[in-house]
């Protein structure tokens, strides 16, 4: 799992953006979404992303992995996310 | 933990939910590289041509000053146009170096300069996309429109762009005689391989002003046109993204001034507009950072200098031929 070829990603004091250059559709990120896209860019797995980030946020109901993998399915609907299988 | 969120905006380089003052720095940085053309179109509204590079354009050593302040400030799309960007003394030694630096590269070109060997060198360099300008399905009407031109060059040159495996787009410019070709133009373009078909109304400013009854559409030749461009989006839906800008220059102008886009113009010679059809420049990149730069636009585009220009676009759309007298905020 890693972005997409043409998606690149940039921080902000906000959170962060994603800009997609084949459609040029811009697409921003809350700070949480954008420590998730921070930690895939190190070629983390879903279980790893909670892990990391579960030490720096409170978890006491466990829904970060399942938070988590939602929104990684939600880049991936949008094309902005790619198996690293792929050229 | 908040709730991790992602919003769209369909809209270039605009920004969901946020204003580009938000950004740290520009999205889009659209660089005309130099004012040198091999060509002189009877619609360029920069008036380039051979002959016409600016006298004070930057220097190597500006340009790659300026190409490591992108890349430094993570700028993620950038684009050379130019005039013709490909004559440039020094556009290779430029694509690599913005390139190998990680950000996504697109290169506007009249296409006649598009070679194998060129090609294969720009998809070894990893450019995002190679746009062709194709303004027309002929030869007749390409060459009538494009002075100096070959379409059969320019065809050629997307075919060799395609061998060399670089993502292709094709724009096209209306004009009175070539709207009618638009179908055509769309199929040729898919034929040719590209991903991306662009276009949208042509400027009166430039090579336009002094051309402009010999090229003008007239808005019963634009309604016809864009009606055909919705059906052939239709059809090449999933195929090739079928782009048009309907909207006209002052419809366009006063969404920005509420909503300016995260783009920077940059000149050959340095100086930064806000936007093409404004003729107001907000930085200059030989004396100013980058950083400086996005700055000032943020606060040039609430002077009110620029919304009374917007305002009087509507009692005189003409005023767009003075677009190239630069008023500096």
């Amino acid at each position: 799992m890693r972005l997409a070829k043409f998606v690149k990603f940039r921080e902000e004091k906000f959170g962060g953006v994603l800009f997609e250059t084949r459609s040029e559709k811009v697409f921003t990120l809350n700070p949480t979404a954008a420590a998730v896209v921070r930690e895939i860019g190190t070629g983390a797995t879903v279980q790893e992303i909670a892990e990391r980030l579960g030490s720096r946020y409170d978890d006491p109901s466990g829904a970060l992995e399942r938070e988590i993998a939602a929104l990684i399915a939600d880049l991936q609907q949008k094309g902005l996310l790619e198996d690293s299988a792929r050229g | 933990m908040a709730e991790a969120a992602i919003r769209d905006d369909a809209t270039q380089t605009s920004v969901a939910g946020r204003r580009s003052e938000d950004l740290g720095a520009p999205l889009y940085v659209a660089w005309q590289v130099t004012n040198e053309c091999n060509l002189a179109c009877l619609h360029c509204i920069e008036e380039s041509g051979p002959g016409k590079a600016f006298p004070d354009e930057l220097a190597e050593r500006e340009i790659l000053a300026v190409l490591d302040q992108m890349v430094a400030l993570e700028i993620p799309y950038v684009s050379f146009s130019g005039g013709e960007p490909m004559v440039h003394p020094h556009f290779f030694q430029m694509v690599r170096h913005f390139c190998s630096g990680g950000g996504q590269l697109k290169i506007e070109t009249n296409g006649h300069y598009l070679s194998p060997a060129n090609c294969e060198r720009l998809a070894a360099l990893g450019v995002k996309a190679v746009q062709v300008s194709l303004d027309g399905a002929s030869r007749e009407t390409f060459n009538r429109m494009r002075i100096r031109g070959e379409f059969l060059t320019a065809v050629d040159g997307v075919r060799n762009l395609r061998a060399a495996g670089v993502p292709i787009e094709i724009n096209f410019s209306p004009t009175h005689f070539n709207v009618d070709e638009i179908a055509a133009a769309v199929d040729l373009a898919h034929e040719l391989g590209a991903y991306s078909f662009y276009t949208g109304r042509t400027m009166y400013t430039g090579n336009a002003v002094k051309a402009w009854r010999h090229i003008g559409p007239s808005e019963e030749q634009y309604t016809a046109y864009f009606d055909t461009l919705r059906s052939k989006a239709l059809e090449y839906a999933g195929r090739m993204r079928v782009h048009f800008h309907e909207m006209g220059l002052l419809e366009e102008l006063r969404y920005r001034l509420l909503q300016p886009a995260a783009l920077l113009i940059v000149l050959p010679n340095g100086l930064v507009k806000l936007i093409n059809a404004l003729p107001f420049v907000c930085g200059d990149l030989r004396t100013e950072s980058l950083a400086e730069v996005w700055a000032n636009f943020q606060r040039a585009w609430r002077d009110p200098r620029v919304a009374r220009f917007v305002d009087d676009l509507a009692d005189d759309p003409r005023k767009t031929s003075t677009l190239h007298q630069w008023v500096r905020l």
